[in-house]
């Protein structure tokens, strides 16, 4: 029995090594890329960005992140691109120390490193591809709240989870910005949906019952807008209760056409991966060194430097006016 | 929980040899898919170096990735071999990192006695269950699903979600980031405690309690065996190792936070099943629990290093798929040899 | 009556929330968000029936949320293509039941332990979904929210459904001796073996049984929302399992029942509404929830040590 067993091992062995074709050196240079997550419909259209950029450079681009909500997984992905030798890596980073450390490290063996959609600390990365700021994404969304609602009344939030870094820093300038401008407006509750539509649904189903006086929803997570909506629509409130948050425009489409969600805020996610891998390959070649103040990036551009952050542009405000010309 | 009763005892001798074709079979696999990965994942690159997975730094890597799921897996064997369950571990971890980032933060204390306070903390919530499932007798599987909430919530509340405890000092972050006499420092406590529990597990008379209750409690009560006692000690020892890989995981990343930990139960669960042991209880050894997390470990990083997986952009995905039929294939391997006798013989008597 | 002290304690505790709810937040008691919130749990109770089922023939089911999400996103992509709902439905029922056989095959055939055999098939099927569909929702067309019948027969119809399943499977489980089966392996296999029962077959036929039913439960939630996530039924199995056994049903087989299982899913429905309702801050609604699912088991549990067992 563990003669055959043995055979079938090395048989399989055989099969599977015929699967990988011989590659020897790969010319290219290599730019791997690190998602927060790679199951998100955000990332794919960041891909669909990146893919073409790396198109156009004639780079071969590694695609890979956790795809559960294990916290230290990004550090052994970058971990194991170092070994595998990439020229850059291009990181959205989900814990800002944690992944540091590997960044770091990924430094001393002398690949390049830049940060898209979420930072590292800065000694961690050459450049970070500023999609919009947290401040400026906290500020417009609470400026569209207060916009929607007249500056006076409740709200309430759904975020990911609780403990995600950048929906923390969402929520802290969103309740500055709240705290500074607009007295009249209060915070009523915060909810985590696990990033599950559903449960974002369920949460804002008891949100709206328990606080008959909500006039907004706002969710910080994009399968929490379409969730909310939902509820919202259900509870007979459609208009009494706006929605706004941060989200794709197609899985928002729906909603906004049927006036469920007021307005929908996100930059334009392929531009993200476009630039990001433009940046990542001109800092490989050394063409963009820091102190540089503008940046071409391939057919986009000139975007602006501001200290070593490469500006995407401000955020994007989607409503019934103008969703329907995007398609993301 | 289990599903058919135990198979009527067979002689120590016979289960015995089982137990090492097992992990006889195991190793094989894990030699096989080492080789293939170093051959197949090795590759030289545009500056003419040697990449991948063939590298002595992928190796240490390796290592140094599963030292906590290997500390969890350790944990829960001799757990497992008495037929219980602890779903708590990951969430025990979470809790201890960011308790031992207050202690050490807030509490100004320093880093030594946090660490020893930290692994109090890991007994006393193993205790927890311990005592739930030993004087209350509420089945092992319910009480760890209860504190598998309970730890990680209240790493949650402690934290309000957003307390991220960092800038440790160098010299502690020594422990998960460098190396000492050649390895990754947090192996050699990986090692110590794998030697620890494989001598308690094989060399004690608390290993042939922990077999004799997985077989049957209450033969290991009229046997004169304290149950209570000796399932006691197998669940503190649990919470002494997650709070262990708590301080290893946040030395390696540099940071304690709530969601430390998230969902290591499953991947220590199933390095443990993957080495043999079994979820009946009353067999299982720490060789086969080494042997599995080095097979999932292996696995992982070495599809990672594939180039027509690289292409694919599927590495997570892919090691997760073939996680689960490693384990279908390793689960079936043990049984199929047996069944297709078994209709041999039958076969032949008619 | 101390044969269902279990059951008894769990439904305290539900009461004890509910009344709490009364004082506290008589808002929790508005008709339509409590139907949208029975609705919400209509698929879940329908998976925790099944559950139920296993874990009474002394089997687990881990896979369940898995087969969910694949059962959610072919039965989407079936009705985007067009398939009109009365073959979606059927479509999705079989593919679950597939992959309940599927576990069967391995379970009872094989005879390997069906805690690691599921825990495969979930990380394979979550996996290959990962790998398939990357994360992307299905957009429905119109039609298929509500089964085409309006919000509020919808939700009626959805939950109606659902207790009925449940009575249904209750009532076959205590008086028919197909559901007596059931208790009947998992109290003791060889018994009942002697006794002419086939548990391999029974034990075979529970694990199609969750298919399928996963996979009505799936379009259950289908039709309550325009857009399929393909992550949706993350984290289905261990909600599902908690329920049941904090209801009463023994991991160790062939004792608790469907009523058990019912207030056991009621009462961890419960928490997080209340939670809101009582505006406590989210941060402490896992501890909570752990609290909770320990104070119903050991409330048992302490009854049972004073039995001088």
């Amino acid at each position: 029995m563990k003669n055959t067993l043995l055979r079938l091992c090395a048989a399989g062995i055989v099969l599977l090594g015929s699967l990988v074709p011989a590659t020897a050196a790969d010319s290219k240079l290599i730019v791997a890329m690190l998602p927060k997550s790679k199951g998100n419909a955000y990332f794919i259209s960041v891909k669909a960005g990146a893919d073409k950029a790396a198109k156009e450079l004639g780079i071969q681009l590694l695609f890979d992140g956790p795809t559960d909500s294990n916290a230290a997984k990004q550090n052994e992905i970058v971990e194991n691109w170092i070994t595998l030798g990439v020229d850059v890596i291009a990181v959205a980073a989900e814990n800002k120390e944690g992944i540091s450390t590997a960044l770091r490290k990924a430094q001393k063996q002398g690949i390049k490193v830049v940060t898209f959609d979420a930072d590292a600390i800065a000694d961690a990365r050459s450049f970070f591809v500023n999609q919009a700021t947290p401040s400026g994404i906290g500020y417009s969304l609470m400026d569209e709240a207060a916009r929607l609602t007249g500056g006076e009344g409740e709200f309430a939030m759904i975020v990911a989870t609780l403990t995600a870094a950048n929906q923390r820093e969402w929520q802290k300038h969103i309740e500055d910005r709240l705290k500074e401008k607009y007295p009249k407006m209060k915070l009523v509750a915060v909810r985590p949906c696990d990033d599950l539509k559903d449960k974002a649904q369920s949460e804002t189903t008891a949100l709206l019952s328990a606080n008959p006086n909500l006039k907004l929803v706002m969710a910080i997570c994009s399968p929490g807008v379409p969730g909310a909506a939902e509820a919202v629509k259900q509870a007979g409130k459609t208009g009494k209760v706006k929605v706004i948050g941060l989200g794709l425009p197609n899985e928002n489409k729906r909603y906004v056409r049927e006036g469920v969600t007021d307005s929908v805020i996100l930059w334009n996610t392929g531009d993200l991966g476009y630039l990001t891998i433009h940046a990542a390959v001109a800092v490989a070649k050394n063409e963009l060194k820091k102190g540089a103040k503008t940046f071409k990036a391939g057919t986009l551009g000139p975007f602006a430097i501001e200290g070593d952050n490469i500006l995407l542009g401000k955020p994007f405000i989607f409503n019934k006016s103008n969703i329907e010309q995007f398609d993301f | 929980m289990s599903a058919t009763p135990p198979a009527p005892a067979p002689g120590l001798g016979s289960w015995k040899s089982r137990l090492l074709s097992h992990e006889m079979l195991l190793f094989y696999v894990l030699i096989a898919l080492w080789l293939f990965f170093y051959f197949a994942g090795t590759t030289v690159n545009r500056r003419g170096v040697t990449v991948g997975f063939g590298t002595l730094d992928r190796q240490f890597d390796i290592l140094r990735h599963s030292c906590e799921i290997g500390l969890l897996a350790l944990a829960l064997t001799p757990i497992i071999i008495t037929a219980g369950i602890d779903l708590s571990v990951g969430s025990l971890l979470g809790l201890c990192a960011i308790l031992f980032g207050q202690l050490w933060h807030d509490g100004g204390l320093p880093i030594p006695v946090a660490a020893g306070l930290t692994l109090v903390i890991g007994a006393l919530a193993g205790g927890l269950n311990a005592v739930l499932i030993t004087a209350l007798r509420i089945p092992p599987l319910i009480v760890t699903l209860g504190t598998y909430s309970l730890f990680r919530g209240l790493a949650e509340a402690l934290t309000r979600g957003s307390i991220t405890y960092t800038d440790f000092p160098a010299s502690f972050l020594y422990l998960g980031q460098e190396r000492w006499l050649g390895l990754p420092t947090q192996a050699w406590i990986f090692f110590a405690v794998a030697i620890v529990v494989g001598v308690l597990v094989h060399r004690t008379t608390f290993g042939r309690a922990f077999r004799t209750i997985g077989f049957s409690p209450e033969g290991a009560r009229y046997a004169g065996i304290p149950v209570a006692r000796r399932l006691a000690l197998a669940y503190v020892l649990a919470g002494l190792i997650a709070a262990i890989a708590a301080i290893i995981y946040t030395a390696r990343l540099g940071q304690a936070k709530a969601d430390a930990g998230t969902g290591y139960e499953l991947f220590a669960i199933t390095a443990v099943v993957l080495g043999g042991t079994s979820i009946f209880g009353g067999k299982g050894s720490v060789i086969g629990t080494l042997l599995g997390v080095a097979a999932i470990a292996v696995l992982k990083n070495g599809l990672a290093c594939l180039p027509v997986v690289m292409r694919m952009n599927a590495a997570e995905e892919m090691s997760g798929l073939l996680t689960g039929a490693l384990l279908l294939f390793a689960l079936s391997a043990g049984v199929v040899p047996q069944l297709w006798s078994g209709f041999r013989q039958r076969a032949s008597a008619t | 009556m101390k044969h269902y002290f279990r059951e008894l304690s769990v439904l305290g505790a539900l009461l004890a929330i509910l009344l709490g709810l009364a004082i506290f937040a008589p808002a929790f008691y508005q008709p339509q968000p409590l139907l949208s919130l029975l609705t919400r749990e209509a698929p879940t109770l329908v998976v925790a029936c099944g559950m139920a089922l296993v874990i009474v023939c002394r089997q687990i089911d881990i896979s369940v949320g898995s087969i969910f999400s694949v059962c959610s996103v072919c039965a989407g992509l079936l009705a985007a293509r067009g398939w009109p709902l009365l073959l979606v439905l059927p479509a999705s029922v079989a593919l679950g039941a597939v992959f309940g056989a599927f576990n069967g095959v391995l379970v009872a055939g094989l005879r390997l332990p069906s805690i690691v055999v599921t825990l495969a098939t979930m990380v394979t099927l979550r996996q290959g979904l990962n790998l398939v569909r990357q994360g992307e929702f299905v957009n429905l067309p119109e039609g298929i929210q509500w089964f085409g019948l309006g919000q509020t027969a919808g939700q009626l119809v959805l939950v109606i459904a659902a207790v009925v399943i449940l009575i249904l499977l209750a009532l076959a489980m205590r008086h028919f001796a197909a559901g007596r089966f059931a208790y009947a392996v998992g109290t003791d296999a060889e018994a009942a073996r002697l006794a002419g029962i086939r548990p391999q077959l029974v034990t075979f036929l529970v694990f199609v049984s969750i298919g399928a039913l996963t996979g009505l439960a799936a379009m259950m939630n289908l039709a309550q929302s325009p857009q399929v996530q393909p992550l949706t039924g993350n984290g289905l199995e261990l909600k599902v399992i908690a329920a049941v056994v904090v209801g009463g049903v023994a991991i160790s087989g062939g004792r608790g029942n469907l009523w058990g299982a019912f207030a056991g899913l009621l009462l961890l429905a419960c928490i997080s509404p209340a939670l809101t309702h009582l505006r406590i801050e989210a941060y402490w609604e896992k501890a909570i929830q752990g609290t909770i699912i320990l104070l119903a088991v050991v409330a048992d549990g302490l009854r049972s040590r004073k039995g001088g067992n």
